[in-house]
């Protein structure tokens, strides 16, 4: 059984995809959950480079592909700045936690 | 004058109307706390503006003056100084003059003055522009900056909860009718392709019937939002917390027009609508009788003259549903006087008294008699006395109305008329006449009586125009007037005017009705047991009719619905994630089932 380079590209970012996916539904720590945005979107980028060479554009896939990390650097670490605030100011992590004090 | 030396004046002229304002806006807000150079700077603009727009008037004309290319669907910013552009960017500016100059005694000592004068003069800008503009979009963005400006300046005692919930209701009952104009605009565009105002009232009669149809009632329910005018009518009133050189302005001599320009400026595209004209014709006619029936029971001075601006402002609609689209202008011109004057005088009124309530007052005319004299003017045009102003424009209205209108509503606006005079009559007994309540009172400030003297004078003599006014219609709107002969008639034009309306039965029997209001009012302890009888109605007159309750049910529904969908907004990042993970599946379900994207 031959098995295809993109074969194995697809089994990654559905791999990636949805370990993030399943991780932003059940996780409640905060860093945990940035942790879990920041695979999902690896899954993203990988798609995308891999969409960019398989429609024999490498170029443009490659260059959203930057175009994404830099955004999502930006994403994380405002996040995980907040995160530090979130848990100076209430001593908890835990998203439900969180929301409890709000009200 | 060569054409090409029009040419060039008008393209001046015509952005700087609108935007000298905004200039002078932005230096107000610059110059800051300084009092003396804030107040100079904010009557030099208003003042310049006035100048210009009176300028651009004899340039007038049916072709476009302006045009700045903005872009793919925005086309372009184009103003057109026809007859309805030109004398609305007037009055705009001549009673946004007068405004500001008054302001100078009534806001005296007050804070915040760089916000107040800079909103003013934004506003008469944006007030220009939206008369101008022959961009359809760009009438819209103008339509919604005079909304802006008017709830700001609503609010402008922002610490009064009432004057923060007038601003509210006003930005979101005019913003309902803002949206149906915005609708109509789209639609417009999506068949023509353009938001050009002459190319669309030139292919309508090309449109489909039933969307030519939408596009009218979308545009009158506008027009009712804007001019306050049934079922819409409650903002008004509540509007009245504005500092009353405010009231003068926007709600009463500009802003509120805003609508009955819409229903003028498209009547000949709309009147095929079936149903259009009639129905334009009954909320002007339902809009001036119940209005005027409120503020026969007010005792807020204020808000009497601000059911009385809806009650004119119904003659006004009343006539564009009778076909009478002159009429209805004229109308306009005599009641932005006469209404400005009104209000200044009440304002002088009030800042002298300090109370709004007229069971407070009496006895004002000793004390004030140069604004006394201004007011009575103002009252005897709004009651319909000649030779005012008021006169005139409505005798005009009432018989266009009797000759092409259904005759039942020409006898209810006769009644509105003799409710008119008694309404009048009892706001001017009240504040001037009646035994004087303990108080102290002084004559109105030198800015004050340099505002009221000319508007004074304006509703004396206004009536005079109607010959030039009525050739400067003619000559620039030609699709409105067809039958329009080259030749002007000037003021002789004026004179066989005047002979016809005098000469007209129906014009002595409306004075004979505004006589029998007068009387209803002198003789008022001979009519008291109508009160007694009427007490239910009155009840109920002074309830607005029970459209305050169904307000205050659609504001509490939403509430309801909000504090409902509350539930859904966790602020949880699982149960978010969750509905977005669901909502992709969805639309990949919608997709899959439809076949795909594009087919």
């Amino acid at each position: 059984m031959s098995v295809n380079i993109w074969t194995i590209v697809m089994v990654a970012v559905f791999g990636l995809v949805a370990i993030g996916l399943y991780g932003l539904l059940i996780i409640r720590n905060l860093i945990k959950v940035v942790v879990a945005l920041q695979i999902f979107a690896k899954g993203t980028i990988l798609v995308m480079v891999a969409a960019g060479a398989m429609s024999g554009k490498p170029a443009v896939g490659q260059s959203l592909a930057i175009t994404v990390l830099v955004a999502d650097t930006v994403v994380t670490v405002m996040a995980l700045a907040l995160a530090i605030q979130v848990r100076r100011w209430s001593g908890t992590l835990d998203t439900r936690e969180i929301s409890k004090l709000r009200r | 004058m060569s054409p090409a030396v029009i040419d060039m004046s008008v393209t001046w002229l015509l952005p700087l109307t609108v935007f000298l304002p905004w200039v002078g806006a932005a230096a107000v807000l610059v110059a800051g706390r300084a009092g003396r150079t804030l107040r100079a700077l904010a009557i030099t603009f208003a003042v310049a503006d006035a100048v210009l727009s009176i300028l651009l008037i004899p340039q007038a004309s049916s072709r476009t003056g302006f045009s700045l290319v903005l872009g793919g669907a925005f086309g372009e910013l184009s103003f057109l100084p026809d007859g309805f552009g030109v004398y609305l960017a007037a009055v705009a500016a001549v009673i946004g003059c007068l405004a500001v100059i008054f302001s100078v005694d009534y806001m005296r000592g007050e804070e915040g003055q760089s916000r107040y004068y800079s909103l003013v003069l934004f506003f008469i800008g944006a007030m220009s522009g939206l008369v101008l503009s022959a961009n359809l979009l760009m009438m819209v963005v103008f339509w919604e900056i005079t909304a802006l400006c008017s709830w700001a300046l609503i609010s402008f005692h922002n610490d009064d909860p009432k004057a923060v919930a007038g601003g509210i209701k006003a930005l979101i009952v005019t913003g309902l009718g803002g949206a149906g104009l915005l609708a109509g605009a789209l639609a417009i565009y999506a068949q023509i392709g353009s938001f050009d105002i002459p190319t669309f009232m030139e292919k309508a009669g090309g449109f489909p019937p039933q969307l030519l149809a939408w596009i009218g009632f979308a545009f009158l329910a506008a027009a009712a939002a804007k001019s306050a005018q049934f079922p819409f009518q409650t903002w008004l009133p509540d509007a009245m917390e504005a500092p009353t050189p405010i009231s003068a302005l926007i709600h009463a001599a500009t802003m509120v027009n805003a609508g009955v320009y819409l229903l003028a400026r498209f009547a000949p595209t709309f009147s095929p609508v079936p149903g259009w004209s009639l129905s334009v014709l009954l909320v002007g006619m339902v809009s001036a009788f119940l209005a005027a029936s409120m503020a026969t029971v007010a005792n807020d001075l204020k808000r009497v003259l601000a059911w009385s601006t809806v009650s004119q402002l119904g003659f006004m609609v009343y006539a564009i549903g009778a076909g009478a689209v002159f009429q209805s202008q004229f109308h306009l011109l005599s009641h932005s006087v006469f209404k400005a004057l009104l209000f200044l005088g009440a304002g002088a009124v009030i800042h002298s008294v300090g109370t709004r309530d007229m069971r407070e007052m009496g006895g004002l005319a000793r004390s004030m008699p140069l604004t006394c004299v201004a007011f009575l003017i103002g009252a005897l045009a709004l009651a319909g006395i000649p030779p005012l102003n008021g006169f005139w424009s409505k005798e005009m209205v009432l018989e266009s109305g009797l000759a092409s209108g259904p005759f039942w509503a020409y006898i209810v606006m006769l009644v509105t008329v003799g409710l008119t005079a008694l309404y009048t009559l009892r706001a001017v007994w009240m504040v001037f006449f009646a035994p004087p309540v303990a108080q102290h009172a002084h004559e109105a400030g030198p800015a004050m009586k340099t505002a009221l003297i000319p508007l004074a004078a304006g509703a004396l003599v206004s009536w005079l125009l109607a010959g030039p006014f009525h050739d400067l219609f003619l000559r620039t709107l030609p699709l409105h007037f067809p039958e329009a002969h080259a030749e002007a008639a000037g003021m002789a034009a004026t004179w066989t005017a005047a002979l016809e309306v005098l000469s007209a039965p129906a014009t002595w029997l409306a004075v004979g009705v505004v006589v029998v209001g007068a009387l209803v009012w002198a003789g008022r302890s001979g009519f008291a047991w109508i009160g007694t009888r009427l007490r239910g109605l009155r009840r109920v007159a002074e309830a607005g009719y029970g459209f305050e309750a169904i307000n205050h049910g659609i504001s509490k529904a939403v509430e309801g619905t909000g504090e409902g969908l509350r539930v859904t907004q966790s602020g949880l990042v699982n149960w978010n994630v969750g509905a977005m993970v669901i909502a992709v599946i969805v639309l990949l379900g919608i997709v899959l089932l439809v076949g795909g994207l594009g087919g």
